[in-house]
């Protein structure tokens, strides 16, 4: 936040981990016109653990267990080519998955005090895609450990690879695959379903980057709200029966930063995986993207109740048909923005399942849950994004993510009605 | 039409036949002279009828002083054999060692690391490719942990604890394999070419497993690919001189210090080839072990053709350009390797081919040396002399010109050919894989003989003998326990990278 810092995280090495088993050669993984959409940004998960299963790193069973998981993935040990159309895909050579260690000079706790979001994109590993891809890792996998402590998995891929749930799959069935146990949700490498995909052209070859440089310097601020935050407001303003918590703090967030943008900012993106909602729902394996992007409008939403709005976001979510998910695919172009040209609201609620948040359950060791699992969408618009995500503790709680232009973010920050709920604040950068 | 091919296929077949009716008659020659005669003697004495035996048993006037002094005689005898026949030496069981997967290399990643580390050189990547492609190894080949860091971290600490890694793991085996216990080794070799630390490998074995005080142990340096049978043929003078006594040999290479960082073509070659691998092979001449144990030693013989320049440096360790030490093999090391071969074929061939072989041989030389020195010498065939041939895995053109020079098939090539495809060229501990591949494959059967041949720098052609002891059942763990349902594998002459 204006303030420069030095840099915390200190690379140590670099070198390949590969999968156990060779896989079928030949093996090829296309990209669909949604993957191709999303190819303009970058996701990087964080998930961070209070104690490292990590010991002399060479010999680990941790690396075993990730190499026999590798071999289910063989598209993220692959790597990206271009046919002679044009057209990028994967090819399935096992060349591997880059993971470098690195050391954070400062604990945990004082980290997650006070870092704040370009921070936290030092402790995921990410280069551009050159001209020849050829030896360019997509997948890569950054071991950040604390002091006194404690480590951080990074995982970082192009956005046009895989989606957050993806990735948070993976996450966690590398975990099962550490504890010896069946995986949960298998990796599923089928396109999208017909039924999505009928009305599509043929994927058109993929024109030479010409993005933009986003210019607006963004910070990021996460805020934790636990579950009597969320009864509190039910009762206190009587919100109707069948809000969700998603309703309720999308709505708060997105009325408070059109207030904050002084714009009479009526117009958002929502994001939803329908991974779900399709009538033959996709397996939470399905590796590749799967995300919604639809828009929103309400006039003057700064001054609406938040009662209304949380309405209006409800009524949205419920009513997304697969028509409407086939006809918000067929408007999707390449070398778009899908996050941040609009305000982007992302909804994370599909990875509660059962109750149980699927992220805060990738455990390695018995009784040492992750305390904090960060997303990070890289080469955001300027309109900023919001991420809805379902906090460690189950029930009503939720961790809500937001990243906007600088003096925005500032402004937030001191927002009395968000500061109510007695959110506690983390990763902001404020000391 | 088809008459013509029938005179050839019925000439083919008399020949086969007049082929395998000489090798019986020469073979078994002695019992085809005794056979007779022991007819001949029993028909008399079934002729002449128990009273005129006696009769002629009394008329040779044994009496005591004479039959004390022949029976003393021949006991004395007998004695002087059996105490100057050399012990039997026996291989009881070995270990090989099986890599962990994170330490595989499939051929993207080696590629990938070469072009990221020899960014300025793309000719030298394209020779490795070019190696790698027509190397003959597969995708589930291993290089030690400290390979797989771009750039490779190759410290003495790594260099160590791949030792450790391989050779600890390998006799951890062994000693549950066979039951032995630590404190009872009386014999320790141990033989890594390329990596000799103080203390020795021999030293840190003998650290780790607290073993005796007044363990005999010998820590073999520098000899190359052939060390292996070296050691073998160490343990065995060794064993010959102290009786009742075990030794186990441990064979091992260390990849880690000896990764070539330079960028010098004919030394970029040995990290195409070599990976990481190890074998603990425990000997006895205990006769104790004689049931249990799975082979015994025939033969062990060693050729070295170092007082030839040519030979000498042909593989050979230098400084490059720029100052970083590799391994430069020469081109013509098929040739000396065949020349090599041949010279140990020489002192081999009289040892274990059958009588028949050797006739030809003799024939074909007196027929080359007086009558026509332009005949084709006669290769003796040594299919007849063994049933399984394990061929260091040194690299596809030594299988290649080995088994066109021995006119071996595809069957008895196809330990080293697999070997070479799972594991790479792992130098002196390859031998044991290959075997241990035999044995996978349930072909091990009582009785069966084994020859060994490995090449080394120097330059040296080593070969050692077994006959199987027992049958072997095929092991429920080792090396090839996870795959060899899927061997043999169709290894295409390039692979297309």
């Amino acid at each position: 936040m204006g303030i420069v810092q030095e840099n915390r995280v200190e690379v140590k090495s670099m070198l390949t981990a590969v999968s156990s088993k060779p896989s079928r050669s030949g093996r090829v993984h296309p990209f669909t016109t949604l993957d191709n959409a999303m190819s303009r940004h970058t996701l990087h998960v964080i998930v961070y653990y209070p104690r490292s299963p990590f010991g002399s790193f060479d010999l680990d069973s941790v690396r075993i267990s990730l190499s026999e998981l590798l071999s289910m993935y063989p598209p993220v040990v692959g790597r990206v080519a271009k046919t002679p159309d044009g057209i990028l895909e994967v090819k399935c050579n096992d060349a591997g998955l880059r993971t470098l260690k690195a050391k954070v000079c400062v604990g945990i706790d004082e980290w997650l005090r006070s870092a704040d979001g370009h921070d936290e994109s030092d402790l995921t590993a990410w280069e551009d895609m050159p001209e020849d891809p050829s030896t360019w890792a997509p997948f890569r996998l950054q071991i950040n450990e604390f002091e006194g402590g404690g480590v951080a998995i990074g995982l970082s891929c192009p956005h046009r690879q895989a989606d957050a749930t993806t990735l948070t799959v993976l996450l966690k069935s590398w975990t099962e695959a550490q504890r010896r146990r069946c995986l949960v949700h298998p990796p599923s490498f089928s396109p999208l379903p017909s039924i999505l995909t009928d009305d599509t052209d043929a994927v058109k070859p993929n024109s030479a980057s010409i993005s933009e440089p986003i210019s607006t310097k963004t910070a990021t601020a996460t805020f934790r709200f636990s579950s009597s935050a969320f009864k509190k407001y039910v009762e206190e303003e009587g919100i109707f029966p069948k809000a969700s918590p998603l309703d309720v703090f999308a709505a708060l967030f997105w009325t408070r930063v059109a207030l904050v943008k002084r714009k009479s900012h009526d117009r958002v993106c929502m994001c939803v995986d329908f991974r779900r909602l399709l009538p033959n729902p996709l397996p939470y394996g399905f590796f590749g993207n799967a995300l919604n992007f639809s828009s929103l409008e309400m006039t003057n939403v700064a001054d609406q109740g938040i009662v209304h709005v949380a309405r209006l976001i409800n009524d949205h979510v419920t009513n997304l048909t697969v028509e409407k998910i086939r006809s918000d695919l067929n408007r999707v172009g390449e070398q778009e923005l899908m996050y941040g040209r609009d305000l982007t609201i992302v909804n994370m609620e599909h990875m509660i399942v059962e109750g149980d948040p699927m992220m805060y359950d990738a455990v390695f060791e018995d009784g040492v849950r992750p305390v904090h699992v960060s997303y990070r969408i890289g080469n955001v618009g300027g309109e900023g994004v919001i991420m809805v995500m379902p906090s460690p503790e189950k029930g009503f709680g939720r961790v809500v993510s937001v990243t906007l232009p600088e003096e925005e973010m500032s402004k937030l920050l001191v927002d009395q009605e968000i500061l109510r709920f007695e959110p506690k604040i983390i990763l902001s950068g404020v000391k | 039409m088809p008459q013509a091919p029938m005179p050839e296929l019925t000439s083919s077949v008399k020949l086969k036949y007049v082929k395998l009716g000489y090798q019986y008659l020469v073979n078994h020659f002695l019992s085809f002279l005794l056979i007779p005669i022991m007819a001949i003697g029993a028909v008399e004495l079934l002729r002449m009828g128990p009273e005129e035996i006696l009769n002629v048993w009394n008329s040779l006037e044994f009496d005591l002083v004479q039959v004390l002094c022949t029976s003393f005689f021949v006991i004395f005898i007998s004695t002087v054999y059996f105490m100057s026949k050399p012990r039997t030496i026996y291989l009881v069981d070995y270990s090989c060692y099986k890599p962990p997967v994170t330490c595989r290399v499939p051929f993207a990643t080696f590629m990938e690391h070469s072009r990221l580390i020899l960014k300025d050189k793309p000719k030298s990547v394209e020779f490795q490719m070019r190696i790698l492609e027509r190397s003959g190894l597969g995708e589930e080949t291993s290089l030690p942990p400290a390979i797989h860091y771009i750039p490779p971290t190759p410290t003495m600490d790594a260099a160590r604890s791949e030792a450790q890694l391989v050779i600890f793991t390998a006799m951890d085996d062994l000693f549950k394999k066979t039951g032995l216990k630590p404190k009872d080794v009386d014999i320790l070799i141990v033989n890594c070419s390329l990596f000799s630390p103080t203390p020795s490998l021999s030293a840190m074995v003998i650290n780790k497993y607290k073993l005796r005080s007044n363990i005999k142990s010998v820590n073999l340096s520098g000899m190359g690919c052939s060390a292996g049978l070296i050691s073998v043929d160490l343990a065995r003078d060794l064993l010959q001189v102290h009786p009742n006594s075990n030794a186990i040999i441990v064979s091992t290479e260390i990849i880690t210090p000896n990764y070539y960082q330079g960028n010098e073509r004919a030394m970029l070659l040995p990290n195409c080839l070599f990976r990481m691998g190890a074998a603990a092979i425990l000997m006895s001449n205990r006769r104790s072990d004689r049931w249990r144990a799975k082979y015994k030693l025939s033969h062990l013989v060693r050729t070295h053709r170092g007082a030839d320049d040519k030979s000498f440096y042909c593989v050979y360790e230098q400084e490059d350009k720029e100052g970083h030490v590799g391994i430069n093999l020469s081109k013509d090391l098929m040739a000396i390797a065949g020349e090599a071969l041949k010279a140990n074929i020489t002192t081999i061939g009289p040892l274990v081919l059958p009588a028949s072989e050797q006739l030809l041989f003799l024939l074909s030389l007196i027929g080359r040396k007086i009558f026509n020195p332009k005949l084709k010498p006669y290769i003796p065939d040594f299919k007849l002399a063994f049933e399984h041939f394990c061929i260091h895995a040194g690299g596809r053109a030594v299988i290649d010109e080995l088994q066109k020079n021995l006119q071996l098939s595809g069957e008895h090539v196809e330990a080293s050919r697999m070997t070479l495809h799972r594991f790479g060229n792992t130098s002196s501990s390859s031998l044991w894989y290959e075997l241990s591949y035999i044995e996978s494959k349930g072909r091990m059967r009582r009785g069966d003989r084994v020859w060994q041949i490995a090449f080394g720098s120097g330059f040296k052609c080593n070969s050692a003998v077994w006959k199987c002891n027992r049958t072997i059942k095929t092991p429920k763990d080792g090396p090839w326990s996870d795959c060899i349902d899927r061997y043999p594998v169709f290894i295409p002459e390039v692979v297309k990278l």
